[in-house]
């Protein structure tokens, strides 16, 4: 169990007849998502392009993207990881009971029906957004689809990618993934990277209170963040870099501007597939770029005393057994 | 500058077979007759070879880098290296960080490596991978024998812009070479199935076999003048049985130059996973009768490791067979990939019988300058394991005590027990650097003569092989002291090689209509640019009937 | 003034990173965004080269670049847990900075993926 089976945007464009959104709405947030990679791409394998797919929505309300879909399933809150929980049952032809399906908000008929679509399809796709990731059940929810799109290729060509946002966190994701092993939640206070989501990530380090400074880049956790996390960003010597004056520069003790990415900074970002793209600003900044501040910064720090005399850190453990 | 004085030097490439020697090193990081001054190392006692050349490695790029996604329990468990003032921190393990990457490689004396399977699309992201792994020298190759545009030529006749599409996307990619994997195997996997036979259509299309992939795409990169052959992952990978498909593969390579890619995969016979057994030495004597094609050996050693290949239907296939975590990236028009953690025990008959394949492919191949030392890291198992490898090549005893492990009734399925030839280190220095090097067309690399990069490693002479690969004494990269003692001294950037081969100008306008129906990246943007490579190096092409 | 044109920008509001848009603009502003959606021309318009902000704040009051830069060292210095955090509206080339920052610190690393 576990993994993810996937596929760059390309290879939707070109092969996939069965499309589901899940938990996003791509008409608002990913307002290109079906004009340039998905549903509406003709391919030579889909030549007839939008009449050649078949694109499903599974939220819990109707949004603006219930239009595109030809099939809106509206399932009831938190009961994401019952349905994929069920459908992984179902594909298999193991027994579920009416009631169970019916906590759901959908029928039978209705389900046998997405099942028969799904194995039917020559190539499927599931995109899934912050309404499976971000609610009840969680990173449990995306564990449980990626497992049914891996399990699903039993029967047929399946894959599926998160509807990831945030401009290049995709990229932040990557180069941690390649520097330190692990794509977030990572501490280094032994002098090496380790990973414990829940105790190394930000919200529950703030509401704890256990980091005493911290640096905020390209993030304004002072408007999204809950009131305790910010109350300890407001009591800790906080610095921002940002090319607005935000919610967080204002708690905090050092703001630098700088000069907004693709913009007026030049360099590269990672798409929601993990292919990168180079950036071509058009403007020329009176702000140095956030790569000039933070390797000056870098330099800065690495002018002071470091941990030992002789260039080392103090040293718990030199390999883990 | 760098005088080394007193010790027994190896260096195959100059027939040159543990005479005591001194070596002299200069500013520019290259051997030379004589230095004065400098620092001066007393290698007495001790044994000198050329910096190892892995040919075929997965280091750096989507791949590896969704593997290190996928085994956060490993990097818990792994080695780690501290965070100094003048070094990056990072993890070992089955899926190293790059930092960490680089200091493993040289930490045993290896200093260059060849990342051997990247997507075009994927380019730019894994120049920025290899610029991250310190001090060796870097090549990679481009993924090419499942690009659908490159198909569709192929499928329609058009060798030669085929030839030019080629080389239009190695210096978009800028890359050092090509790299084909189960030829036609991967597009099919596109629709869930997988190409094994090589005289039959690929699925989408009418004529196209793999072998004719194979013999067009051999001519194509000795036509265009490559450093190194094709370097082919031959269809049907690790499936009972496909030594009849290796052969009819080298078949259709008759007259081309070729680098066979972890020929250990490759070399099964039997009808099932049960019945499984080795077939190597009919896979040796075809090396053994053709000079002209090399190959490295994807030895498997026992343990955890996790397997990634552009294999994307044998990686569902294991992902079955293990109920194991499956991660798969198909990759728009160009190719796939497919990762899935494993565990090679001595106990599984299909593990011990590839186990033993490795090392016998290297035993029965008689020209060490044929048959390279590599695992498929992290294939077969991690790069960092080759010292093991290297004392049961060199030590028949050591592996009379590993076969001890492996249960009598698998015995039968391989040829290992019988074999009783034992490496010299003539031949290990071969099989790790000089060999690797040739093949590459590395010509500075795996060589110790005058004018050529001075990258060495120097061992103290120790009965206990294990140790002495493992633990060099000094490691030398470009003329500077990177490891000694067991410390890591300094942290360099290498080099990267690649290629620009000729191709038609007009190649860029044939391309953008096909690239703007398959792609979903701007034509402009698609091209890595060269100056994002750090210390990039570019190798000249020399078509082989120019030679 | 006759505007300047840059084809095959991308653009990074969202995670779809469309590098398809042709911008049009003069030294101050982009006033066109073509192939860019609702989102994307909001972001390319909304952003200009003017001087909006001060290079700087420290403790609430406007100081230089390299004051500013001095003191963010001197308090991730000496910090005992400092926190590296955000990098999505960030370039790779400053989040690949951002991971040494940490490194070098000894701190906690984390992105907008955690919440």
């Amino acid at each position: 169990m576990g993994g993810k089976v996937t596929c760059t945007l390309g290879e939707v464009k070109q092969r996939a007849d069965f499309i589901i959104y899940w938990g996003g709405n791509p008409a608002e947030c990913h307002p290109r998502h079906f004009t340039k990679y998905t549903i509406m791409q003709k391919s030579r394998f889909l030549p007839r392009g939008r009449k050649d797919r078949t694109m499903v929505l599974v939220d819990i309300r109707e949004t603006k993207s219930a239009k595109a879909a030809d099939i809106f399933l509206q399932i009831r809150p938190g009961k994401d990881f019952e349905l994929i929980t069920i459908l992984r049952a179902l594909i298999k032809g193991q027994p579920v009971a009416d009631e169970q399906i019916a906590e759901t908000g959908l029928s039978r008929a209705v389900v046998d029906d997405l099942i028969a679509r799904m194995k039917r399809a020559k190539f499927g796709c599931m995109f899934f957004g912050m309404g499976l990731s971000m609610t009840r059940g969680k990173h449990m929810n995306s564990a449980a689809l990626l497992c049914l799109a891996a399990e699903m290729n039993a029967f047929t060509k399946f894959v599926a990618m998160p509807m990831r946002g945030h401009g290049n966190v995709t990229g932040a994701d990557v180069i941690m993934r390649w520097q330190t092993g692990f794509p977030f939640g990572i501490s280094f206070n032994r002098g090496y990277p380790r990973y414990n989501p829940g105790e190394f990530s930000t919200v529950d380090v703030l509401v704890r209170g256990d980091c005493d400074a911290a640096f905020i880049i390209g993030a304004d956790p002072g408007a999204t963040m809950p009131q305790p996390a910010i109350d300890h960003l407001a009591r800790i010597p906080t610095i921002v870099l940002d090319p607005h004056v935000t919610h967080t520069s204002r708690i905090a003790r050092v703001h630098i501007t700088t000069a907004p990415q693709g913009i007026a900074a030049p360099g590269t970002a990672y798409r929601m597939d993990e292919l990168p793209m180079p950036l071509k600003p058009a403007l020329k900044s009176p702000y140095p770029s956030d790569e000039e501040v933070v390797r000056r910064i870098n330099e800065a720090i690495a002018r002071k005393p470091f941990w030992l005399p002789d260039g080392r850190q103090p040293q718990m453990v030199a390999t883990l057994g | 500058m760098i005088r080394i004085t007193g010790g027994k030097v190896y260096d195959p490439a100059n027939g040159i077979d543990g005479e005591i020697k001194d070596l002299c090193i200069d500013d520019h990081g290259k051997f030379v007759a004589s230095v004065s001054g400098g620092r001066t190392i007393d290698a007495t006692g001790m044994i000198i070879f050329p910096g190892g050349v892995d040919v075929h490695t997965h280091v750096a790029g989507g791949a590896i880098n969704f593997a290190r996604a996928m085994t956060p329990e490993d990097h818990r468990r792994t080695q780690a290296f501290m965070r100094t003032k003048t070094r990056r921190s990072g993890l070992g393990g089955m899926a190293p960080t790059t930092f960490a990457t680089g200091y493993l490689y040289a930490g045993m004396g290896w200093t260059t490596v060849n990342e051997a399977a990247v997507p075009v699309l994927s380019a730019r992201h894994t120049h920025e991978e290899l610029a991250d792994i310190p001090i060796v020298d870097k090549a990679s190759l481009t993924l090419m024998a499942n690009n659908e545009i490159m198909l569709d030529l192929l499928e329609q006749g058009e060798f030669e812009r085929a030839k030019q599409v080629v080389a239009w996307y190695l210096w978009a990619a800028k890359s050092y070479g090509i790299k084909a994997v189960s030829p036609g195997g991967v597009a099919a996997w596109k629709w869930g199935k997988d190409a094994k036979q090589l005289t039959s259509p690929i699925a989408g299309y009418d004529k196209l076999t793999p072998g004719d992939i194979v013999t067009q795409l051999a001519r194509i990169c000795d036509e265009m003048g490559l450093p190194h052959p094709m370097h082919l992952h031959c269809n049907n990978l690790g499936a009972p049985g496909n030594i009849a498909t290796t052969l009819d593969t080298l078949k259709h390579l008759e007259g081309r130059r070729a680098h066979i890619a972890h020929s250990q995969y490759h070399a099964y016979g039997g009808d099932g996973w049960d019945t499984m057994r080795s077939e190597t030495t009919q896979l040796a004597e075809y090396f053994n009768t053709h000079p002209g094609i090399t190959t490295d050996a994807g030895a498997v050693v026992f343990g955890d490791t996790v397997t990634i290949t552009a294999d994307g239907p044998w990686q569902h296939l294991l992902y079955k067979l293990t109920g194991r975590k499956w991660g798969n990236l198909d990759v728009e028009n160009e190719t796939g990939c497919g990762i899935v953690p494993y565990t090679y025990r001595p106990s599984n008959l299909v593990n011990a019988v590839q186990w033993a394949c490795g090392l016998e492919l290297l035993l029965l191949i008689r020209d060490p300058w044929q048959v390279f030392l590599s695992t498929d890291h992290p294939n077969g198992g991690c790069f960092w394991r080759y010292p093991e490898i290297i004392q049961l090549l060199m030590n028949a005893d050591v592996r009379k005590e590993c076969l001890q492990k492996i249960p009598d009734r698998i015995k039968s399925s391989m040829v290992l027990p019988e074999i009783t030839r034992e490496y010299t280190l003539s031949e290990i220095a071969v099989a790790m650097s000089a060999g690797p090097a040739r093949a590459l067309g590395l010509k500075e690399k795996g060589n110790l003569g005058l004018g050529c990069d001075a990258d060495l490693v120097i061992y103290e002479s120790d009965p206990d092989v294990l140790k002495m690969f493992g633990h060099p004494r000094y490691v030398i990269k470009a003329g500077e002291v990177v490891i000694e003692d067991g410390d890591i001294r300094e942290a360099p950037q290498g080099k990267e090689f690649l290629v620009k081969p000729a191709y038609d100008p007009a190649t860029d306008e044939f391309m953008r209509p096909l690239f703007e129906d398959h792609y979903t990246m701007s034509f402009e943007n698609y091209p890595v640019e060269f100056e994002r490579l750090e210390h990039p190096e570019l190798r000249d092409c020399i078509p082989v009937t120019e030679r | 003034m006759s505007l300047q044109v840059i084809e095959n920008a991308t653009c990074t509001f969202c995670g779809c990173v469309c590098d398809d848009i042709q911008l049009h603009h003069d030294d101050m502003r982009i006033h066109k965004a073509n192939h860019a959606c609702v989102l994307g021309t909001a972001w390319f318009l909304n952003h200009t080269a003017e001087k909006k902000y001060p290079v700087a704040l420290v403790d609430g009051r406007e100081a230089t670049l390299d004051e500013a830069i001095e003191a963010a060292a001197t308090h991730l210095h000496a910090a005992d847990m400092p926190l590296v955090y955000g990098m999505s509206n960030t370039t790779c080339e400053a989040q690949k900075q951002c991971v040494a920052l940490a490194d070098q610190l000894g701190g906690l690393l984390d992105s907008h993926t955690s919440l």
